[in-house]
């Protein structure tokens, strides 16, 4: 039997979050070090809008930061710390990176 | 109901505009301009409430008509040959994304050679892309046709193209019984059933996995299996309100007690019909059968009236080349395994090649002529 | 001077994202962000094959918050044109309705269109988002690559200029013609503003790096899109109604400090460099503010 799906193949809005997995593409991820140094000027330059401010204050959505960088570049107050920071195996390879 | 006489370019776009389009783009192509051209006047005259979208090319006629109909307008285009290959991209688009679009075609041969003449090429040629494929065997068929394959589209959720010959239709004046517009409006009524909504936001045409892609084929051959009986039914209610039977599917024309059958589609039916009234007078046992709906195809019910004659000849005014004509092929194919009978596949009237009775005549010769091989293919006429 | 954006004033919900299954750090969806923040909800979008028409979606998910549909490549603007009629016969009205397409669905295949549809002053407008390649094919030379670039099929750099877009669509004599940086979001919001509240075709060109095809890191996209303006090659202006002004002054950095870093440009002669110099020198000098 032939799946149910709508008559003209459509998509409904929503996160699509998870089919990228974004957060396993990580190898550093953004820390807000200094929020009150951050330039609310990235809020428009993170490609994904994982960016989000609250009060006043920035931080960021770890489900759909890709760590690509852009926003530690941008602003002040905002640094790229290493996703694993375990042991490296042999070949210098990530080991079990979450 | 009061007889016109009108040319087949007339008659399309007088079907399309008791249809109420609401979003009209097209392509000027020979011979599909003079219904293109009516269409404008209609527009410009104030008797069509339409918009017209001057395309700079076919395809994006098209895709105009496609993003019309997506947004939820009654939407139309007329093309042929040329113009139809270059939307052939498009027209997969429209089908898949299963829009309603009707699409009048003045079916013309294809270049190269170049060639202006009247042909099924063009229309063969989409024969794969998920449209429904009407054929017209003259001006008041194309009316009618018309008028039904937006119910059709409309019910189904997929597109419908209307054939109709170049030149021997489209520039051809015929007396047409034109309907009421109240009564073509009470026949088709409006129900929207827009994509691209702003109250209702949705992502249209997303990069689909294997297992949703295949699923969604299914869905839409569905749907043109589902057509072989809502375009019967359609043909029904049309005759009901109008007094005209369209036929359905196919018709069958003399076929009683019949050994040798014809079988053939758009203008060419006419003709057979002249030979079929004349051999039968001498006492021949032939008769004919129109083919109006070659897509989806009615292998069954073509076979339920073919299945006792002895000779099939089959007019295919197009070659698929290294095959043989589209319209025998699939009839080959629709009655494997189960007859005996002689299908001769004549390749007739290529880029506007005489067609009349004589080479019919000969047609239905080389049919009883080629007993030996079952399975016989000839050109008529060189 | 264009009307400034307060880009604090502006609103936190994303209706492209948040999420996409893009590159990290892609400028495609950047500017498609900063395209949402001032078109918001009454929008409707096609877009033709290209990285950004794939990014948005997934089956039956979409992070497109507004009617999205991923158009064929040659025609997104003949579909917009459609969607604007069907729109106009229902009476619908106060909708933004846009095609926007990478390069190659801009100034190649699909420049039949794009041409079709601003001669006949749809009431639409399009967008380009130019990183210069056909990258979702792999990072193919098109006619927006630049001179020298090397990308997957020109293992020797591209022998010839890039086509000016803007000019070509400046000279259709629509109302509204701008080029635009992701790295300018102000003036970039700003313009997209003013394309949708005009009546008729604009035409908007956004320099957006893909560092892939560029040979940079990912984190800086937007530092050389701001290069690009600030050397002098990328200028952000906009022909309002025939009337030409610049939007952005460059500092006139050198053109080497942009070109050097990108791999892509590896193959670049000296001369080559000193004449796009030469030319910004001779341009900025001639044409002045
Ligand atoms: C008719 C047709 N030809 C070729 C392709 C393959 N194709 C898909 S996207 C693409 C390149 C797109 O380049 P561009 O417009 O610059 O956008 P980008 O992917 O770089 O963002 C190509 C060649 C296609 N989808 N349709
Ligand atoms: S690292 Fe990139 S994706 Fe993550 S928050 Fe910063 S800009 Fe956004």
């Amino acid at each position: 039997m032939a799946k149910e799906l709508p008559i003209v193949p459509t998509a409904t809005p929503g996160s699509l979050a998870e089919i990228s997995a974004a957060s396993s593409w990580r190898e550093y991820r953004p820390e807000i070090q200094e929020p009150g140094k951050v330039n609310p000027k990235v809020l428009f330059f993170c490609p994904e809008g994982a960016l989000f401010h609250e009060e006043g204050i920035i931080a960021v959505d770890l489900s759909v930061c890709k760590g690509c960088g852009i926003c530690a570049v941008e602003s002040d107050g905002i640094v790229m710390v290493p996703e694993y920071t375990g042991v490296l195996g042999i070949f210098g390879v990530k080991e079990g990176s979450k | 109901m009061s007889k016109v006489l009108m040319t087949g370019s007339e008659a399309a776009a007088l079907g399309a505009k008791l249809s109420k389009i609401e979003v009209l783009s097209y392509y000027p192509i020979t011979p599909a301009f003079p219904a293109m051209e009516r269409l404008s006047k209609y527009i410009e005259d104030g008797e069509l409430n339409c918009k017209f979208i001057r395309a700079e090319s076919d395809h994006s006629a098209l895709a105009a008509v496609l993003g019309a109909s997506l947004a939820g307008a009654r939407s139309y285009t007329v093309t042929n040959s040329q113009g139809l290959l270059y939307m052939t991209e498009v027209a997969y688009h429209v089908a898949g994304l299963r829009q309603s679009v009707v699409m009048g075609v003045a079916n013309r041969a294809l270049s190269a050679p170049h060639s202006r003449f009247p042909e099924h090429g063009d229309a063969v040629s989409q024969g794969a892309n998920g449209w429904i494929q009407i054929f017209s065997e003259n001006n008041q068929d194309i009316l009618d046709n018309t008028i039904q394959a937006f119910r059709i589209a409309e019910e189904l959720r997929t597109p419908v193209m209307v054939n109709y010959e170049g030149y021997i239709q489209s520039h051809t004046q015929e007396e047409v019984e034109a309907p009421s517009a109240e009564k073509v409006a009470a026949f088709l009524p409006l129900k929207r059933m827009p994509v691209m909504d702003i109250n209702n936001p949705q992502g249209v045409n997303t990069v689909t996995s294997p297992d949703f892609y295949m699923d969604y084929k299914f869905r839409q051959n569905e749907a043109l299996e589902k057509a072989l009986t809502v375009i019967p039914q359609v043909s029904e209610d049309y005759k009901k309100e109008f007094g005209r039977d369209s036929r359905g599917l196919l018709e069958a024309y003399r076929m009683e007690d019949v050994e040798h059958a014809i079988v053939a589609m758009g203008s060419i039916v006419s003709t057979a019909r002249l030979l079929v009234d004349n051999l039968r007078s001498q006492g021949k046992k032939i008769g004919l059968v129109k083919l109006r709906v070659w897509r989806p195809f009615p292998g069954k019910e073509l076979y339920e009236n073919l299945k006792n004659v002895k000779y099939v000849t089959v007019l295919d005014k197009n070659i698929v080349f290294g095959v043989g004509g589209a319209l025998a092929t699939d009839i080959k194919a629709a009655f494997y395994g189960r007859t005996e009978m002689v299908i001769n596949s004549c390749i007739i009237g290529l880029g506007g090649a005489k067609s009349g009775v004589a080479e019919i005549k000969q047609a239905v010769d080389s049919t009883e002529d080629c007993s030996e091989s079952k399975n016989s293919s000839v050109w008529i006429g060189l | 001077m264009i009307d400034k954006i307060n880009l604090e004033q502006l609103p936190q919900e994303d209706l492209f994202g948040p999420g996409n299954v893009g590159c990290k750090g892609c400028a495609a969806a950047i500017a498609g962000r900063q395209a949402m923040k001032v078109l918001r909800e009454r929008t409707m979008i096609t877009i033709p094959a290209s990285c950004m028409a794939t990014l948005g979606g997934n089956n039956r998910r979409t992070t497109w918050k507004i009617p999205f549909y991923h158009t064929l490549f040659e025609c997104a603007p003949a579909v917009s044109s459609g969607i604007r009629a069907a729109l106009e016969v229902q009476g619908i009205k106060n909708v933004n309705v846009v095609s926007w397409g990478g390069d190659a669905g801009s100034a190649d295949i699909g420049f039949q269109a794009l041409s079709g549809a601003a001669e006949r002053n749809e009431d639409i407008f399009h967008v380009c988002y130019d990183n210069e390649m056909y990258m979702n094919t792999g990072g193919q030379t098109g006619s927006q690559t630049p001179k020298t670039a090397l990308t997957s099929n020109a293992f020797l750099g591209k022998p010839t200029n890039k086509k000016n877009m803007l000019a070509i669509m400046e000279v259709h004599g629509i109302g509204y013609v701008a080029s635009a940086s992701i790295a300018f979001p102000a003036d970039l919001m700003a313009k997209l503003k003013k394309a949708a509240s005009r009546k008729g075709f604009s035409y908007i060109h956004i320099l957006a790096p893909c560092f892939r095809g560029w040979g940079i890191p990912s984190d800086q996209t937007v530092e050389f899109a701001r290069r690009a303006v600030y050397c002098g090659l990328w200028e952000l202006y906009e022909v309002e109604d025939g009337i030409r002004k610049r939007t952005v002054e460059p500092q006139l950095i050198p053109v080497k400090d942009y070109i050097f870093p990108q791999k892509r440009f590896s193959k670049i002669s000296a001369e080559e460099i000193n004449r796009l110099q030469q030319q910004v020198d001779d341009y900025y000098g001639k044409v002045g503010k």
